[in-house]
C-alpha cells in the first residue's frame, strides 16, 4: 500500500510541524485521524498534508509513505517506526527516525540535525547531505545509535555519531568537527576528510579515507594495515579512557 | 544624604556584596567598592520615562496598561513565541515569566543559551565538581583560569575570591597560591600568571586531552607540541595540577564558545575528575549575567530543565540547538518575541536580529538598548539592585537577596509580569 503525503502550501512556512505520527504501523488497517502541532497549536494532519492512500495493507511491512513537497520544516517523522518504508522526496526536518527499531527510510533530498538519533535497528538512506548530530544520543545521554545502518551519500556536520554505541554509519562526503566523540561501539566510516576524530572514545572502530585534521594527540600509532583496497594507519585510543577504540586513518595532521 | 553599606552589585556573577552606596536627593551620587562597570551601572543614566510604542516606524509614548494590554494580545495571539532573556532580573520575576510561558505554550530561554550553556550541557554528561567560591578563598594554592580573563571581565574576581584574597588556611595566600592563566593570547590575566599557557585558537579540547594523558602515566604518546604548547610545559602544568593542596579551575566563553564547545568542558570536568585522584581539585564556570545562574536554578526547580524549555506542546521539551532562541531565530521559528532584561540586538548574530525585526518584538527594559531599535513596544522598570529587589545566585550557586536603594515610580519585573499573567490568566478563562 502507499500513502503519498504532499505538504500543503503554508503562510508561514519555516514555523516547525512536530508530526510523528507519520510513521508506517499507523496506517496499517482502517483509516483514522492523526493530529500534527504547529508550534502551540493542534491541527488535523489533513490541514499540513493532502493525503492519498492506494490500496491496503493489513502488516506493516506492506506500509510505504512518500512524503512530496517542503517538508523541510517538518520533524520527527518515521519516530519509533518499527517497519515499512517512508520515502522523501524533498529534504527533510529534525529528528527523522529518532528511536527507530526497523524499516527503511529513504531521504531524496537533504536532512535537518538528529537524523536517527538512538537508532535501535533499520536502516536510513540520505541521497543529499545531513546536518549535525547524524546518529547521536540526546542531550546528556550516555548511548547514542545502538544498532541499524545509516549512509549518507553527501556531508554531514559536526559530532556524527556522538555517543555511537552499536550498528554503522558510513558518510560518503566530508564529516565535520568531532565525528564519533564519545563512541562506545559501533562502525563509523567517513569516505572524505574530518576533524578531531573520536575524541574520548572508548570502544568501536573508525574509518576515514580522507584526512583527519587536527588529530587528536592521546591516540598511538599503531603502524599501517592493508585494510580492503587501502593502506591505512592504525590508532588505539583514546588513551584518555581506557583506548580500546581503533581508527584506521588514511592521512593525518596534528595541529601543533 | 544617606549611605547604604552591604549592596550587592546587580552586573556580573560575582555579585559582590560589599559595596557602599552615597544616595542624596534619591540619587545614588557614589557606588564604593565596586568596580568599573558595577560602578557605571549604579550610577547609569538615561533611563526611558515610560513605555513606547513604535506606529507607523515612530516611537510614541504609551501608558502602561496599554503596553500590558498589548503584549498579552501579541503573545496570545503567537503560534510559537519566544521568551528570552531573564539573566537580568531577580528569581521572583523569572518564576512568574515561566508559569506565563507555560500558559502560552511557547519556548523560554535565559541568555545562558549564548554563554555557558554548553558548560550545562557538559555538567549533564559527567556531573560537576563544584564548590562555593569561600572555599577557593580560603583553601585552594593553585587558581587555573581558562579562556577567561578577569582583570576586565570579571573585575573585583581575583581580589575577593581568589589571587589577592586572604586563605584562612593559607599562611600567606599571595605567595603560596600559583596561578595558571591558559588563552588564545596574552591578556591582562596572564600578566599576573605563574605559568601562561599559550593555545592556537581552537586547541583547546587536545590540550586538555594531553593533560589527561599526562596525568594518567601516558605522556608517552604525547606529541613534541600540542596546538602551540610544548610537551615540557604540559608536563609541568600537569605536576603543578598534581601536587597543589587545593586547585580551583575557573573557565570563560575562551573554552565554552569556542570549536568543540560542551565537549572542552566535558573534557576538563573529567580532568578535574583525574585530578581528583591526587589532590583536591574543583571547577567553576565564569557565569557573566548577575543572575544567570539564577535563571538555570529557576528554569530548572520549575521545569526540570536549566534553559531553553520548550512549552508548545504543553509538556517541557528541552534540546538546546533546536529549542535555544538562536537557533529558533536563525531559522524564523517563532512568530513574536518578548526580550526580558538582556540585549539581544546587540549580542545575536545578523540574521536573528533581522527576524526579530520582521516579527513583534517586546522588549521589557530600563534602559533603551539595541534591541530597542529593533522592537515594537518597550516597557521600562525598575532596575534590581537599585529600585526593586529580589533573588539572586552567584556563579557558584549561591542565593543573595539584592536589596533595592531607593524608591521610584517604575514598577518592577515582577508587578508589570504578574500584570501581563493575571490578564493571560482571565483570557483563558473565558
Amino acid at each position: 500500500m502507499k500513502v503519498i503525503m504532499e505538504v500543503r502550501e503554508r503562510h508561514r512556512p519555516n514555523l516547525p510541524i512536530e508530526a510523528e505520527c507519520i510513521v508506517p504501523k499507523n496506517f496499517v488497517g482502517p483509516e483514522r485521524t492523526f493530529y500534527v502541532w504547529k508550534g502551540n497549536k493542534k491541527l488535523d494532519i489533513r490541514d499540513v498534508f493532502h493525503i492519498r492512500r492506494d490500496g491496503h495493507a493489513n502488516s506493516v511491512d506492506k506500509v510505504e509513505i512518500i512524503i512530496r513537497g517542503d517538508s523541510s520544516h517538518i520533524k520527527r517523522i518515521g519516530e519509533y517506526m518499527d517497519g515499512g518504508r517512508i520515502t522523501i522526496e524533498g529534504d527533510i526536518g529534525m529528528h527523522c527516525g529518532n528511536f527507530m527499531s526497523d524499516g527503511v527510510i529513504e531521504i531524496m533530498g537533504s536532512a535537518d540535525s538528529w537524523l536517527g538519533r538512538e537508532m535501535n535497528g533499520g536502516k536510513i538512506i540520505c541521497h543529499g547531505d545531513a546536518a549535525d548530530y547524524v546518529g547521536s544520543g540526546y542531550r546528556g545521554e550516555k548511548r547514542g545509535m545502538k544498532g541499524g545502518t545509516i549512509e549518507i551519500m553527501g556531508d554531514v556536520g559536526d559530532f556524527a555519531g556522538e555517543t555511537l554505541a552499536g550498528g554503522e554509519i558510513v558518510i560518503h562526503g566530508d564529516a565535520g568537527d568531532m565525528p564519533g566523540v564519545d563512541m562506545k561501539d559501533g562502525i563509523l566510516v567517513i569516505r572524505g576528510d574530518c576533524s578531531r576524530a573520536c575524541g574520548n572514545m572508548t570502544g568501536g572502530t573508525c574509518t576515514v579515507l580522507g584526512t583527519v585534521h587536527d588529530m587528536l594527540p592521546t591516540f598511538r600509532n599503531e603502524g599501517t594495515e592493508q585494510r580492503g583496497e587501502h593502506v591505512l594507519t592504525k590508532f588505539s585510543g583514546d588513551h584518555i579512557s581506557r583506548g580500546l577504540g581503533t581508527l584506521y586513518i588514511n592521512n593525518f595532521k596534528y595541529m601543533d | 544624604m544617606r549611605i547604604i553599606e552591604d549592596m550587592v552589585c546587580p552586573f556580573c556573577g560575582c555579585l559582590c556584596d560589599d559595596v557602599i552606596l552615597t544616595i542624596e536627593n534619591d540619587m545614588i551620587i557614589a557606588a564604593d567598592n565596586c568596580c568599573t562597570v558595577g560602578n557605571a551601572k549604579f550610577l547609569g543614566k538615561k533611563r526611558l520615562k515610560s513605555p513606547i510604542i513604535k506606529k507607523d516606524g515612530v516611537w510614541e509614548q504609551t501608558g502602561y496598561d496599554e503596553a500590558i494590554q498589548y503584549t498579552v494580545d501579541t503573545l496570545l495571539d503567537a503560534d510559537r513565541p519566544l521568551m528570552f532573556g531573564w539573566s537580568g532580573t531577580h528569581g521572583e520575576a523569572q518564576c512568574i515569566g515561566i508559569h506565563m510561558n507555560e500558559l502560552i505554550g511557547g519556548v523560554i530561554d535565559s541568555t545562558t543559551s549564548v554563554c555557558h550553556g554548553p558548560s550545562i550541557l557538559a555538567i549533564q554528561e559527567v556531573g560537576h565538581p563544584g564548590c562555593t567560591l569561600g572555599q577557593v578563598k580560603n583553601r585552594a594554592d593553585l587558581i587555573i583560569y581558562w579562556g577567561c580573563n578577569p582583570v576586565e571581565g570579571h573585575p573585583r574576581h581575583m581580589s575577593r575570591y581568589t589571587v589577592y584574597a586572604d586563605g584562612y588556611f593559607l599562611q600567606n595566600s599571595f605567595k603560596e597560591r600559583k596561578v595558571i592563566v591558559v588563552d588564545v593570547r596574552e591578556t591582562e590575566t596572564a600578566g599576573i600568571a605563574d605559568e601562561f599557557v599559550r593555545v592556537k585558537p581552537g586547541g583547546d579540547f587536545a590540550v586538555i586531552s594531553a593533560l589527561r594523558a599526562i596525568i594518567r602515566g601516558k605522556g608517552d604518546i604525547i606529541p613534541e607540541s600540542v596546538a602551540g604548547v610544548s610537551r615540557e610545559q604540559l608536563v609541568r602544568v600537569a605536576e603543578l595540577c598534581k601536587t597543589c593542596k587545593f586547585g580551583a579551575l575557573f573557565f570563560g566563553l575562551g573554552l565554552t564558545m569556542v570549536k568543540g564547545k560542551y565537549k572542552n568542558i566535558s573534557n576538563a570536568i573529567e580532568l578535574v575528575d583525574e585530578l581528583n585522584r591526587h589532590t583536591k581539585f574543583t571547577l567553576t564556570p565564569m557565569r557573566g549575567h548577575w543572575n544567570v545562574y539564577g535563571s538555570n536554578e529557576v528554569f530548572t526547580w520549575m521545569t526540570g530543565y536549566p534553559y531553553a524549555v520548550d512549552f508548545c506542546r504543553g509538556v517541557a521539551f528541552y534540546n538546546p540547538g533546536e529549542t535555544s532562541a538562536i537557533d529558533i531565530l536563525a531559522r524564523k521559528e517563532c512568530d513574536a518575541c518578548l526580550v526580558v532584561a538582556s540585549d539581544p540586538g546587540a549580542h545575536f548574530p545578523r540574521a536573528c536580529v533581522e527576524h526579530m525585526k520582521d516579527i513583534p518584538t517586546i522588549v521589557i527594559d530600563p534602559f533603551q538598548t539595541l534591541t530597542t531599535t529593533v522592537a515594537d513596544l518597550q516597557i521600562p522598570v525598575a532596575v534590581t539592585g537599585i529600585d526593586a529587589e529580589g533573588t539572586a545566585y552567584r556563579m557558584d550557586g549561591i542565593p543573595l537577596k539584592v536589596k533595592k536603594a531607593l524608591d521610584s515610580n517604575y514598577p518592577s519585573d515582577t508587578e508589570i509580569l504578574s500584570k501581563m499573567y493575571e490578564k493571560m490568566l482571565e483570557v483563558q478563562w473565558q
